[in-house]
This record gives structure tokens, sequence and C-alpha cells, in this order.
């Protein structure tokens, strides 16, 4: 009797414990689309997702640094990832999107073609990127492995890095 | 702990300002060294501080205070007349005061300052008349004797203090008191711990080669106080003056508290706060003026506009009351700044051998706190400069037919919306041939640059940075730096510098400082489809120009202005504008003005004055050079502030293109290959006469575009998806008209070619003349003919007769 309460009470256990596993080892992201890759960012550097509107132009910054545009009082930088990725220039059309990401007090908006959908992904399922772009200037926080396709998970604090 | 310092605050904050009032009041002393009512007061500020000290356990400081106290004691008796050298120890030991009371706001413990070789001196003043010349062979006995009596009084005004503080205390002051005394207790046992270390410490004040020995001295003092020996008479009667002086001494700064319930202290963090808000206010009312302006236009005639109207006034009139109010919470009298002017006059007057009189008014002019703070520095270098370069010695003053003391004035008074600070002596004048000389000399500017220059602006040149007048340089001015700080300090204020000066007769420099920071008036100013803000600060005027007005010399574009060459920039070229629209015959030049250097500002149109909140554009687009923020205007959209003095630098390394390029003809044109490759819109806000023209045109197989007023047209045009060959426009629609359309397209150098048809049912001569100003080149009226239509359309747009 003892026993089958201990063996009860271990499994228990176990199963807890790989619940919180399962918890721990889960990333979510939110995937959006540039050209013709899939790229991902975390859902929890994300302050908000917007459609596209007006913003100034800013004078003497890279053009994939668009300008700045009014967030409700706020006067944050937008910046353009097919731009900055080096793809040509598109004209906005209904999909696009301006990703506000915050990472402590640096926040900026990103233009992005499309958005893909919320993906949780296992942490094992995640490698690392690719040797050739390996160091600390990177912007690939790693390459995301699901059924059909990879995601290139992007470091946000990079993105928001001023690199000019 | 907390109780006690909150205490040492309010110490602080007190003594500050008691220390404050005493420079100002002490050199006044010493012209009028008669005055006993000022004699009193400055008493009192030492015995104030020494009292609340001493109750602090503040040795060091006690010991300080206590023979200034003496010292003035006297003088106050008018057992002693104040001399000037009396007064430079005086003058000294409240500068060991100062430093004291520094030492103690940043560390809470008054170790480590010696202020032994100064007490001396405060002794030797108040050892007996006669004894005042004796040479301190035997310094040490004094200095013992000092000590011991400083301990002594000290200790019996301590329980004079305490007795008065119980007495007028509520039991939780009393438990207050008691929980403070154990925190001293544990304060004092802290503090000869921190003596050792201190003793080490570097004294900034007072060089003393002993200063290991008097720390020995002070704490072989303190077990002494237990034995208390008798004390020297000369200190008895200065307690006993005290004694009877304390009850006097202690009303008014009993009194004082009840007229402070007045006033409350505010963390300058709440007031920023609330200049915040106040900004955003500010935005809100201007995004609603301008709502009540586009309703106000569609609506005409409406009753409830009346009412609307109403309480947008009453909004608007209330933001800005608000908006002033706040700012003024932020607001200082600028004496605060003015005050330690006196001082140092006496200083250096004493310094450099020049008897210089310094006369202030205006003390009460209100500044921004965050301007007050950094106006002093400016004001020091050239009140410096003003004594040091400007007022002669007085021989050769009296040589020239001048009185033999030097006037400097300082002044502060408002001007509009901003705060004008004038210095003005009556030296020797700057020379502008000296001037230019010198900087000839230094290579600062060129024979070319000198010889263009005008009076006005060789002045200027002592703001260049290595300029320095001076033959010698001396420990007060002279290096060439000071001057060119005050340029960079007030420009960082948006602030202006106006020099006059005559040779022999002074010199007078005028700062325009803007009130506040935060929330600024600007002229907005247009550049092709861009807008960007200028502080108005730096806008001296606005002149209208025609093209031909610009002239180039080498290389750059200047003009003239009354009988002054201006040299000018184009906004466009500094902030790289795209040229989309088309240059018109006329130009706006906004002449800026900063510190004294003036400069052009071409931009296409002027839009107006606002008031405008300055953000920040954040760390990731900082230091852009030229733009000093961003705020958000009326319709939600952002315009970029331009900072002013990065544009006077820039407009340096500016290449000017020239105003008329730029006339490419448009996009190239493709070869069309099929008749939907023409493309042809139609703008009508009724569906029916789209529809109509949609019949008439579908047969040629062109390709047809519609749009249902001016607005969307517009927007379909500058999007670019399609390159169209001619536009079917009726006059009367909502949001933009036909007229309005026209000469909206015609701006843009791409449509310069694109044919506008007009098609309406308006028939009078005077629509047709409208239509042609606006620049339609065809006039049907409705009704029509499909065919005339079709027919109209195809020689517009050069229809190919093989696609028919």
């Amino acid at each position: 009797m003892g026993d089958k309460l201990k063996d009860i009470i271990n499994k228990q256990n176990q199963q807890q414990n790989s619940v919180a596993e399962q918890l721990d080892d889960v990333v979510q992201l939110v995937g959006f689309m540039i050209g013709d890759e899939e790229y991902a960012v975390p859902i929890l550097s994300i302050q908000e997702i917007i459609k596209p509107f007006s913003w100034t132009r800013v004078p003497q910054v890279p053009s994939y640094v668009l300008g700045v545009f009014n967030l409700r009082g706020a006067v944050i930088p937008l910046i353009d990832l097919r731009l900055k990725f080096g793809l040509p220039a598109k004209k906005h059309s209904e999909d696009t999107r301006f990703i506000v990401m915050r990472n402590g007090d640096d926040v900026a908006g990103f233009v992005i073609d499309r958005l893909t959908m919320a993906i949780r992904i296992k942490k094992e399922n995640i490698g690392p990127a690719p040797d050739t772009v390996i160091g600390d200037d990177t912007i690939i926080e790693g390459v995301g492995k699901q059924e059909d396709k990879i995601i290139t998970i992007l470091k946000v604090n990079k993105l928001l890095e001023r690199d000019f | 702990m907390d109780e006690f310092q909150e205490i040492l605050q309010d110490f602080l904050v007190e003594s500050f300002e008691l220390v404050e009032k005493l420079d100002e009041d002490l050199v006044e002393l010493e012209s009028n060294p008669d005055d006993l009512e000022l004699l009193n007061g400055i008493f009192r500020v030492a015995h104030t501080v020494k009292g609340a000290s001493s109750f602090l356990n503040f040795d060091v400081l006690t010991h300080l205070t206590h023979h200034m106290e003496d010292v003035l004691n006297r003088a106050r008796h008018g057992e002693l007349s104040i001399t000037p050298d009396i007064m430079d120890v005086i003058l000294e030991s409240v500068d060991l005061m100062k430093a004291l009371l520094e030492k103690i706001r940043d560390t809470s413990s008054d170790d480590g300052i010696d202020v032994s070789a100064c007490v001396a001196r405060l002794d030797k003043i108040t050892g007996g008349s006669g004894n005042v010349e004796t040479p301190v062979a035997s310094a040490a006995p004094v200095e013992e004797v000092a000590e011991e009596t400083t301990q002594e009084s000290s200790e019996e005004s301590a329980e004079d203090e305490d007795e008065i503080d119980y007495d007028s205390m509520s039991p939780e002051e009393v438990e207050a008191e008691i929980e403070r005394l154990l925190a001293q207790r544990q304060e004092e046992d802290r503090k000869k711990r921190e003596a050792k270390i201190a003793a080490g410490e570097k004294v900034p004040e007072m060089p003393n080669p002993d200063e290991g020995k008097e720390e020995a001295q002070e704490k072989k003092a303190e077990p002494k106080k237990e034995a208390a020996p008798a004390p020297t008479p000369a200190p008895t009667k200065a307690v006993s003056s005290e004694k009877k002086e304390a009850p006097k001494a202690a009303a008014p700064a009993r009194k004082t508290p009840a007229q402070v319930e007045q006033t409350i202290r505010v963390d300058v963090k709440r007031l920023d706060h609330l200049m915040n808000l106040i900004g955003e206010l500010v935005l809100a009312k201007n995004r609603l003026i301008k709502i009540n302006d586009d309703v106000e236009e569609r609506y005409e005639g409406e009753e409830f506009l009346e009412e609307l109207n109403q309480v947008v006034s009453i909004v608007s009139l209330v933001t800005t009351d608000l908006q002033i109010a706040v700012m003024k919470t932020r607001m200082l009298p600028i004496g605060k700044v003015f005050n330690k002017f006196p001082r140092m006059i006496r200083d250096l007057s004493r310094e450099l051998n020049k008897k210089i009189e310094l006369i202030i008014s205006g003390e009460e002019t209100e500044l921004d706190k965050s301007i007050v703070e950094e106006i002093g520095d400016p004001l020091v270098h050239i009140i410096r400069n003003s004594c040091d370069h400007g007022i002669e010695p007085p021989e050769e003053r009296v040589a020239k037919g001048k009185p033999e003391m030097g006037t400097i004035t300082l002044k502060a008074y408002n001007e509009g919306n901003q705060i004008v600070i004038q210095i003005d002596d009556d030296g020797k004048g700057l020379d502008p041939e000296m001037l230019k000389n010198k900087s000839l000399e230094k290579g600062i500017i060129t024979e070319k640059e000198a010889d263009s220059m005008s009076d006005k602006e060789a002045f200027t040149l002592i703001f260049r940075p290595g300029f320095s007048t001076a033959a010698a340089v001396t420990s007060v001015s002279g290096r060439g730096v000071g001057m060119d700080v005050v340029k960079t300090n007030i420009e960082k204020l948006n602030g202006i510098i106006d020099i006059d000066s005559e040779v022999g007769k002074g010199t007078s420099m005028k700062l325009k400082i803007p009130l506040t920071l935060a929330i600024i008036q600007a002229l907005l100013v247009g550049v092709q489809e861009e807008h960007y803000a200028i502080p108005l600060a730096s806008v001296l005027e606005t002149v209208r120009i025609s093209k031909d007005e610009i002239y180039t010399v080498e290389g750059k574009s200047v003009m003239r202005l009354r009988d002054d060459v201006l040299s000018l920039v184009h906004i466009g070229d500094i902030f790289e504008v795209e040229r989309i629209l088309d240059a018109s015959e006329h130009a706006y030049v906004v002449v800026l003005g900063l510190g004294t250097s003036k400069l052009g500002l071409i931009v296409d149109t002027l839009v107006g004055q606002e008031e405008i909140v300055i953000k920040s554009l954040g760390d990731y687009l900082k230091g852009i050079e030229g733009i000093a923020g961003a705020t958000i205007r009326g319709d939600g959209g952002v315009t970029l502030i331009v900072d002013v003095v990065a544009l006077m630098s820039m407009a340096k390394d500016v290449k000017t293109t020239t105003l008329t390029e730029g006339t490419e003809g448009g996009s190239a044109v493709k070869e069309k290959t099929q008749a939907s490759d023409y493309v042809v819109m139609i703008v009508d806000d009724s569906k029916t006469d789209r529809m109509i023209m949609r019949k008439a045109l579908e047969p040629m197989g062109i390709t047809l575009v519609e749009a249902g007023d001016g607005q969307e047209a517009l927007n379909i045009l500058k999007s670019g998806d399609y390159n169209f060959d001619a536009m079917l426009i009726d006059i009367e629609m909502p949001r933009m008209d036909g007229y309005s359309l026209a000469s909206e397209i015609k701006k843009y150098n791409r449509y310069k070619n694109l044919p506008l048809i007009a098609v309406t049912s308006r028939t009078s001569k005077s629509d047709r003349m409208r239509g042609v100003e606006s620049g339609m080149v065809e006039y049907i009226t409705k009704p029509y003919s499909a065919d005339y239509l079709a027919s109209v359309v195809q020689r517009n747009v050069n229809f190919k007769a093989e696609f028919l």
C-alpha cells in the first residue's frame, strides 16, 4: 500500500515537473513576412501592432529609417525592415503593419509586409544562428524549426539599437 | 535616523539661505560700517547657524561660527570697527562656513575641513583690541583656549537651545527628539570613526600644513569638555552677551517658520511632470482649435457652431492661463544668481587693485528654474571680463577724466516673451580695429574676412574660441576660454547676445533669453510638402523676396537686407528635401539671429506662429544634426523642430543647388502599345456623372480610374500607382473642389503637363476664367454628348489613331 502511494505521488510529481518544464520550454513568438522570408520576435517584446498611418521624414538618416510618427503623444522612430534587410522598397498595402517593439526604454515602430501568426515553439526546436552570421553583431537570435518551414527569430534589442 | 535626516535637511536649507544673504549683507556692511541694523542682522545669522549646528553636534562648524559671532558681537557693541582687513577674515570664515555646510550636505558630517587658521585670525581680532598685531608665536596655546571656550560655550548654547525647544515642543516632537538624540549618539560614534579617515582628506579652501596636528588637538579637546575649565574673561563676555541675545535671536528664527507655512517646498520632479501634462493639454488644445476651424468651414451658419466656438475659446483660454500658472511655479527670481556678484566684484576689485561699483536692478525678474541654473556661469565670465579688461585702473581713469570708481550695471527686465539681462560697464570699451588685428594674429579670421567685417561683427570676435584681448593672462581672465563658454551656454538656452561698445566710453552686453524651455513659440515654415518649426526666439524677421533678389557670391547665396548683406541657405538643402513641387517665383526668407550671427533661411511658405511642446526624438534618433526635437501638431502629425545653433554651422558647408533646377519633365514616358495604356482619371462626386463619363469613354478601350472628390483624386495621384494621361474634373465637390484640386496638382513638377479637363454645369465666364487660372486646359459644360467628350479626351492624351 505504502509503495503504491509512493508510486502515485512520484508519478504526480513527475507530471507536475513535466508541465513546468513544458511551460519553461515554450517560447511564444509573433511571426511576420518581410519579402519572401518569415521572421519572428518574442511576443513579450511587442507593445502593439497598428495599421500604417502617416509619418514625418527625418533628414540625415539611412534610408531604412523612414522617420518618426505620433503614437498617442509619443514621438517614435519608424524603421522599414524591408529596406533594412536590403530588399527593394514596396508600396504599403492592405496587409502592411507597424509593429511597435519595446526593450526597456527603447521603442520603435517597424514596417513589415504581413503578419503571419502567433507561434508557440519549443526551445529545443530553436537552433543557433547559422555559423556564417554568428557573433555579437548579428541580429539573429536563432532559427526556429517547424514541421514545414523554418523561421528566423530576431533579437529585439539589436533591432532597437542605433547602428548609424 | 529619519527624524535626524529631516532636521538636518531643514537645517541645511535654512543655513544655505542665510549664508547666501550673509555675503550680500557683509559687502554692504563694508561700505556702511555703522549700519547697526545690518550688523545685527549679520550677527543673528552667525548666531542662528551656531545654535543649530551645536544642537546637531557639528563641532567644527560651531567652533567657527562661534568665533565669527564674537567678532561681530564686538563690532555690534562699537568695540571694533570693520576695516577691509577684518572684513577679509570674516568673508574667509563665511567661505569656510559654506564649505562646511556643503560637506555636511554631502557626508552628514563636518569633519575634514580645517578651520583653525581662520579661527585663530578671528580670535586675534577679538583677543583684546591691543592684541591684534601680536604675531602668532604661540599659536597653539591661543587655539587651545579657543578650543576649550568653544566647547564650553557651545555646550551652554546648546543647553539654551534645548530649554527653549522642549518648552515649545509637542509630545510627538519630544518623542522625536529623544529618538534624534539617540541617533546623534550613534552619529557621534560614527563621526569619531570617520575622523580618522577624514584626517587624510584634502582641504579645499584653506591650505594648512599642520592639519593632522589640529585634528589631534580637536580630539584632545573632547575629553577636556568633562573637565570644564574656567572660561577666560573674554569668552565669558561673549557668552553672557550671547545669553542676552539668545531670546532676541531665537524670536525671529521661530517666527520665520510661521511665515514659511505660506509656501510649500515641492519636488522639482513633480513640477516637471505637471509641465509635461500641460504640454499634452496644449497639444490637445491646438488640435481642438484646428477641428473647430474645419467644422466651422463645413457647417457655416449653423447654430451649434456658436456654442462650439465658445467652448473652444474657453478651453484654449484656460489652457493658456494654466500653462502660465504652472510655468510661474517653476520661476525663480534672477536675484538668486545676482546675489553672488557683489561679493565677487568686491574680491575682484581688491585683487586687481581697481575701484569698481556694482549696481544691480531688476533682481526680482523671474526666470524658469532650469535657465536660472544655466545662466550663472556665463554671467560670471562676462562680469569677470568687464572687471579685468573693461574697467581701467584708478590712475588711468583719473587721467582720462573719468571718476575713479568704475561702474558695472547689472540689470534684468522682461521684454515680450524674453528676458533681457544687460551688463554695462563704463570702462575702456572694445576697439574693433584692435580686435580684428588680434584675431588676424591668432589666425582666427582671414585678411579678407577682416576687411569685410562691420564693427558689430568685430565685437563678436571676443566670443571666438582661443581669443583673448588681455595682453597678459591673469588669474581672473585672459585665457581665451571664458567668452566662448558664454556664447555656447547662451545659445544652448536659445538666447541671443547683443554687444555694443564705444572706445573710451564702455561696453554694453545684452543677453536675450526665452522665459521657458519646454513650451515655446515657434514659426512654422513649409518646404515642398514638409513642415518645420523654428523657435520664434531665434527669428528676427521674415521677408518675402523674388528669385532675382538672390545673388551668388563664391558659390554662396546672399541677398541685400537693407544695408546688410545676408547669407542665405535653402532649408531644403540642409534637410535633403526632395524637390517634387514646382518652385514658385517667390520665396520667403526667415532671418535667424543667434548670439550675434545672422542667417537667412529660404523657405517655400510661412505657415504661421504656434505654441509647440518640445519632445525628444528618443535615443534611437538623438543627435541628428540640425534637429532639436519634434512636436506634435494639431492634426496629430509630427513636425520637426529646427536646431538653430546647429543649422548655422551646417549652413557653412551646404552647397547651394540653384532654385530653378529639377525640371526633368517628369518620369520617362513609356511608349503606348495598346489603348489600355492610356489612363484617365474621372473626378466627380456624383456616381451617375461618373457613370455617364465612363460610358462615353469606355468604347475607346482606355483605362479609367474614378475618384469621388478632390482629396481622393490627389491621394490616388500621389500614390503613383498609375501614370495618368489626363483628368476629367468636376468643379463642385465636397472636401476639395475642382479649382483647388487643379491648383494643387499644378504645384507638382511632374504633373505640370498633365491635361486637366473641367466637366461642369457652371457656365459663366468667370467660372471659365477661374478654370484657366487654376490650370485647366479644357472646359466642358454639362450636358455634353458622349462623342464630344471622347474627342476632347482623345485630343488631349494624343490618342494614337491606330487604336481607334
